[in-house]
């Protein structure tokens, strides 16, 4: 069990690498957040494997809490115009 | 758990949080460096997750991944209205006078410089003095604190004056916030989709964050977290273009910016009447005056927050009522 855990945690890691790749390359800045999206989707499994891997399970709300605010961090990217004054 | 199996995992995420930083900080468009920024946070997230601070990871998942990427891409929006991209023409940077570059030498000479004497200061407290007798402490003392999670004892207990103090530090940042003047009315209307995350959103993060503040108890957590999660809900709501987004008018927004301060000396100052020393909670007490503070603490922190993100003092529902009004009317036409 903790082999399978060790190997998916490296395997994230390494998804977390290329991501990080398009994150540098872009080359738009939709591509630079999707890539970063991806990312946070990543760290979430991530800190997902780690809370069983070192018996730690507050990490399960550090999962949480990064799942729920990537969600606000792309609202704000995709952000509406700010309205005008008239 | 062994942990030299991680080692090929550790690697990769030292690599990737120092490049990220190094073309966070290299990058001449606004833009891109704050995505980079962003996703600095996140990998930074993890990475307090792997070195088991999962206090840490939870305020720098809040703070650092979520609320201050949205607080830079709105500030970088308001830059550069109407241009999506802005970038920056490198040559011109780097053809700027001399100055510049003496100056860029110098602010890195003296990072190297703290970086080195931190360094030195680390290694020179790892060999000299046994570095666990503050862990003892705090575990000697924690049954007399009032909660069981040892970041919340030392924070509203053993060391409560460091919060207050810190609570003090953002109620000036946000009378700076409000003499800034009123702000712009807000964002256009979402759209269907954006409106239904919304929706979605808004409920789970107020639950996130009542229930981080609850479990500060006895398990990661607490008013700071609590409170980014609570702000992170009010600029969703800002960002689709509604007119209230959880702050209170005019005097209610006075008293709950106040209150993380207010609670925490009116403690404070009972207990002193009573013949206690400041902020020395009764053991039997503690426990409920640690969440009462705390509770007012999230309160302050959130509205702090949500302000530094609206970038001034909200105007007054009536008025937005009628900006709104005004809006659907400009849109029917």
């Amino acid at each position: 069990m903790t082999e399978l855990l060790l190997l998916s945690a490296t395997g994230l890691m390494l998804s977390l690498f290329l991501g990080l790749l398009r994150v540098l390359l872009g080359p738009s800045a939709g591509d630079r957040m999707l890539a970063t999206q991806l990312i946070g989707t990543v760290g979430v499994g991530m800190l997902l494997v780690l809370s069983v891997l070192l018996d730690e399970p507050a990490l399960i709300d550090v999962a949480l809490l990064l799942a729920l605010l990537a969600a606000v961090a792309a609202a704000a990217f995709t952000g509406q115009q700010e309205a005008r004054h008239d | 758990m062994n942990t030299t199996n991680l080692l090929v995992f550790d690697g990769l995420l030292l690599f990737s949080i120092v490049g990220l930083a190094w073309a966070s900080l290299a990058t001449t468009d606004e833009r891109r460096s704050v995505i980079l920024f962003m996703a600095f946070g996140l990998v930074l997230a993890v990475a307090w997750g792997r070195l088991l601070a999962p206090d840490v990871a939870l305020a720098e998942a809040a703070i650092g991944a979520g609320l201050s990427g949205a607080l830079l891409l709105a500030a970088v929006r308001k830059q550069s209205p109407g241009s999506s991209h802005t970038h920056a023409n490198p040559d011109r940077n780097y053809s700027e006078s001399g100055a510049k570059v003496v100056l860029q030498w110098l602010v890195t000479l003296l990072c190297a410089a703290l970086a080195g004497t931190l360094a030195w200061a680390l290694l020179h407290a790892l060999s000299s003095a046994p570095h666990d007798t503050l862990p003892r402490a705090i575990s000697d003392n924690l049954v007399a604190s009032g909660v069981s999670n040892p970041v919340t004892a030392v924070l509203l207990n053993f060391r409560a004056y460091d919060t207050l103090l810190e609570l003090a530090v953002l109620l000036t940042a946000v009378l700076g916030i409000f003499s800034l003047g009123q702000t712009t009315p807000g964002y256009q209307p979402a759209g269907p989709v954006f409106d239904g995350l919304v929706r979605w959103l808004v409920p789970v993060l107020i639950l996130t964050a009542g229930y981080l503040l609850w479990v500060g108890a006895h398990a990661p957590g607490g008013a700071f977290q609590a409170g980014a999660t609570l702000a992170a809900a009010g600029v969703v709501l800002r960002l689709t273009g509604r007119s209230r987004i959880g702050l209170p008018d005019g005097f209610v927004l006075r008293i709950i910016m106040a209150a993380g301060v207010g609670v925490f000396l009116l403690v404070g100052l009972t207990l002193l009447l009573l013949g206690r020393p400041f902020l020395g909670y009764p053991p039997a007490w503690a426990g409920a005056l640690i969440l009462l503070i705390e509770t007012a603490a999230m309160l302050s922190i959130a509205a702090t927050l949500l302000l530094a993100f609206v970038g001034g003092q909200p105007q007054s529902t009536a008025v937005n009522a009628a900006a709104n009004r005004q809006r659907e009317e400009n849109s029917r036409c």
